[in-house]
């Protein structure tokens, strides 16, 4: 055990944690309603595939799903990182802008469902507005919390050099402040992701989250665990390509 | 699934109506400490039973309320164990609970459905026919009895869900969504439908049409079959409660619609508008062969479920369904027959 | 959130100060605080926003008197809210007492990490919503699922929080306490704790939001009392005073929550940015 690569770790674990799927779902130990066998999943899934659900392929409420997450993380992210650079660097307007993205930032999105589906209607602007404001505070905080780790030497160096505010925040601010502004992002990533379903709940018939809410209300476990296996899965991909990003862009920046 | 062995029914049958509840061997047991009912807040006479306490004083125990979104909560909260009887339930859900399988029966009906939901057009949309539905935006809350409806009508009338968008939506949505003229249709029950109707809204008369294809819906009352096993008396006093409801609604409809507007926090004009658009089926009349039937010889409504059943495998939301005995025993009238003695 | 040391403006220009006295910076924050209500009583109630759409600060003001003096649909406000936040408690503190030493754990201990660690990785982007039936399935509609699905939120967060702090710790510090001949445990308890110690709390913030967050998802089924039970409740009427009433005590509600959870912090992590 000790000597084995940590692969090979994982590897066993995750044969583990299936082989006792396999038992528990095989000697019928729980209902398929509770937890659907592997085969059950797997013939699941192909009918997902060959035939879709309920109007859509399995790819197209994927896609709509991913769509809607990339919109909303992105305009979400950037909006919050703007903002947070701003609040980093002017205490007035941190102080000013503070109230409102501590007030926001728990905040749980399903509270104001009704409310987006009143003002914005039911189409994609009130789904991805959710999302938006799901991404905002996150990246917010974080870019300002950024900012405010810079040591302030760093500060103080630049600006006897002769550097002019602007240049100043080009060059020192925003650059020290890039690896917690993309920590921040993988942050928001994943809460943007973990409000994907209420999002969907607004007017749905189409997306992954849409899917898993609708096979849950008839128990249709297969369906739904691979709902969940797809969503659980394109969340790590995200996760990890954001990494590899950020890992890159923060070399790059030569922290 | 029943609660008695049949042939040992029979024996029973004159000494239950003679004494009431109490010759059965079961109900010598202790009365429930309490009693979870899963209901829906809406404008019928059960909100009158249950306002007054007759539910409570029928079952011999305190109630715990707890509101549902759906039927299809109500199913998860009876595999759960968390709910003893399911009011008002929908066909749709209860048909999809009996071919899964899940641990409940049937033992009477609120009410059959009928005209209460019914699609509603956008005046401005000019809908007259069902073909004028194509590429227009209807929404219902999927899942429910109007779903199942709606999905109906589009059937019967060779429309694919190609042809139309069909958006899912909860009531509340639908009235957000009708005020910002973002949905064409919508079919739903009270008190949405009469609200979209005022802004705007005509109604498009599809039930009856759809009742005769098939696709009747009503709703239900379920029980938890270990309740049921355990606690016959209490199941029995609850029918009873129902019934001395609806007696109520029948003998004096202005004081009934008064005491429902109260529970359902609507005018008594309101109240009294919704229940006339239902068809609240006497305790009686649900022995008879048209819906639930008697122990044995279980009615048509088994065959409603069935279609609903074989429905929801075409529609895919259910992997199979079983033949109609099972729905027909999955029908346990001896509480109803003991209500009504 | 460490304060920053000197103004940055100031640094960057590097003006010779006026002797003009600033305001004190909270004065902007209740200064931008009151411009947004006087902006909503300005657009709400009819005058530029229809009442169906916004609702006028009075009117929330009227629907909280409402609530206090009469309940909502058969409960307290009080009620709802100590049932919230009993949820949140019995999650996010068992999310706490399991979390925190199962990270330490796939820290120290290679295999249980390389083991664990995927399940965590899994379970962290699913969103609560997902598996709120399933819970409902196993557990019931009771308070068990609402907890677990708290729980569940604010879990993985905490482990791998505490586990990437544990990892963290510089490995020169753990050599220098051995060569000064600490014991294992003396090495684990005033040298490795204390040097993961600002990531887990860290950790520990950001899973209370999110557990935070989810409270509303957690009462969406079968609840009969809570914050988001009531949220919920007045979507479905279309009350919108209460639905806005119900929003600002769930974001007063975080910030609260929030602020303990970083007094706590500063409290018990004293040293936390002096590495």
């Amino acid at each position: 055990m000790r000597s084995l690569p940590n692969w090979a770790v994982t590897g066993l674990s995750i044969l583990l944690v299936l082989s006792a799927w396999v038992a528990v779902t095989r000697l019928g130990l729980v209902r398929d309603l509770f937890l659907p066998g592997p085969r059950d999943l797997w013939l699941g899934l192909q009918e997902l595939l060959d035939e879709g659900y309920k109007g859509r392929t399995l790819p197209e409420h994927l896609g709509m799903s991913l769509l809607r997450v990339g919109t909303g993380f992105l305009t979400g992210a950037l909006a919050g990182t703007a903002l947070g650079l701003a609040m980093g660097v002017s205490r007035k307007l941190d102080a000013m802008a503070a109230p409102f993205i501590e007030f926001l930032r728990p905040l749980p999105q399903l509270a104001y469902l009704v409310l987006l589906i009143v003002w914005l209607g039911i189409g994609e602007g009130s789904k991805i507005s959710m999302l938006f404001l799901a991404a905002l505070p996150v990246a917010a905080v974080a870019a300002r919390d950024g900012v405010r780790n810079i040591p302030p030497e760093r500060l103080r160096m630049a600006a006897a050099l002769g550097a002019s505010p602007r240049q100043v925040f080009w060059h020192v601010v925003a650059p020290s402040a890039l690896p917690e502004i993309l920590t921040g992002a993988r942050l928001a990533l994943g809460i943007v992701y973990a409000t994907l379903i209420a999002a969907e709940i607004i007017a749905g018939s189409s997306g992954i989250g849409w899917m898993i809410l609708d096979a849950g209300r008839f128990l249709r476990s297969d369906y739904a665990f691979v709902g969940i296996l797809v969503i659980g899965l394109t969340g790590i991909a995200i996760d990890r390509l954001l990494l590899w990003l950020e890992r890159r862009i923060v070399h790059w920046a030569g922290r | 699934m029943t609660a008695l062995p049949l042939t040992r029914r029979s024996a029973l049958a004159a000494a239950a109506a003679a004494t009431g509840a109490l010759a059965l061997p079961r109900l010598s047991r202790a009365a429930p400490a309490k009693v979870n009912v899963g209901f829906f807040t809406e404008a019928k006479p059960t909100m009158i039973a249950k306002g007054q306490g007759w539910f409570a004083e029928g079952v011999g125990a305190p109630i715990t309320w707890t509101e549902y979104g759906s039927g299809a909560e109500i199913n998860t909260a009876m595999v759960g164990g968390s709910c003893d009887i399911g009011l008002a339930t929908g066909s749709v859900a209860t048909a999809a609970g009996i071919a899964q399988g899940l641990p409940f029966q049937v033992i009477g009906l609120v009410d059959n459905i009928g005209p209460a939901e019914e699609m509603t057009v956008r005046t401005a949309a000019n809908i007259r026919s069902p073909a004028d539905f194509k590429g227009k935006k209807v929404a219902t809350p999927f899942g429910s009895t109007s779903h199942f409806r709606l999905l109906g009508f589009l059937k019967t009338n060779g429309l694919s869900q190609r042809d139309v968008t069909v958006l899912d939506m909860k009531p509340a949505a639908i009235q957000a969504a009708w005020a910002k003229g973002e949905i064409d249709a919508a079919y739903v029950w009270a008190p949405a439908k009469s609200k979209i109707i005022e802004a705007g809204g005509t109604p498009f008369r599809t039930w009856d049409a759809l009742d005769k294809a098939g696709y009747a819906i009503a709703d239900t009352i379920i029980v938890h079959n270990d309740f049921a096993k355990a606690q016959p008396a209490s199941v029995v006093g609850f029918l009873k409660a129902y019934g001395k409801a609806l007696g109520m609604w029948r003998s004096s409809p202005e004081e009934a619609a008064k005491l429902v507007a109260q529970q359902a926090g609507v005018s008594p004009e309101t109240a009294m508008a919704e229940m006339k658009a239902y068809e609240f089926v006497d305790l009686p009349a649900q022995t008879g062969e048209a819906w639930l039937g008697t122990p044995g010889k279980p009615g048509k409504f088994a065959e409603v479920l069935k279609g609903t059943a074989d429905f929801l495998v075409e529609q895919r939301s259910l992997r199979s369904a079983p033949p109609v005995g099972t729905f027909g025993s999955a029908l346990n009238t001896h509480f109803l027959q003991q209500a009504v003695a | 959130m460490p304060d920053l040391p000197v103004p940055l403006p100031s640094l960057a220009a590097a003006p010779p100060r006026r002797p003009r006295r600033p305001l004190p910076l909270p004065a902007y924050g209740a200064g931008a605080v009151a411009a947004m209500l006087v902006a909503w009583w300005a657009v709400s109630g009819g005058r530029l926003v229809p009442a169906e759409l916004l609702p006028a600060p009075l009117q929330v003001w009227q629907a909280l008197t409402e609530v206090l003096r009469e309940g909502y649909r058969g409960t307290t406000l009080a009620e709802n809210v100590l049932s919230t936040l009993g949820r949140l408690g019995g999650g996010f503190g068992l999310a706490v007492l399991t979390g925190v030493p199962l990270g330490l754990w796939m820290g120290r201990n290679r295999i249980a990490g390389a083991a664990i660690d995927w399940i965590i990785q899994f379970l962290r982007p699913l969103p609560p919503l997902s598996y709120m039936i399933l819970l409902i399935l196993w557990l019931g509609t009771g308070d068990a699922s609402k907890t677990a699905l708290l729980f569940l939120t604010a879990f993985p967060i905490i482990v791998a929080a505490s586990a990437a702090g544990l990892r963290g710790v510089k490995r020169q510090r753990i050599q220098a306490a051995e060569a000064l001949g600490a014991s294992p445990s003396q090495v684990f308890r005033h040298v490795i704790l204390p040097s993961a110690a600002p990531m887990i709390f860290t950790g520990l913030q950001i899973a209370l939001a999110a557990a935070f967050s989810t409270v509303v998802s957690a009462e969406l089924m079968a609840a009969s009392d809570g914050l988001g039970w009531m949220v919920i409740s007045a979507s479905h009427f279309l009350r919108n005073d209460i639905i806005i009433l119900c929003i600002l005590l769930l974001g007063l509600l975080g910030i609260a929550l929030a602020w303990a959870l970083r007094l706590l912090d500063r409290r018990l992590v004293h040293w936390r940015g002096r590495d």
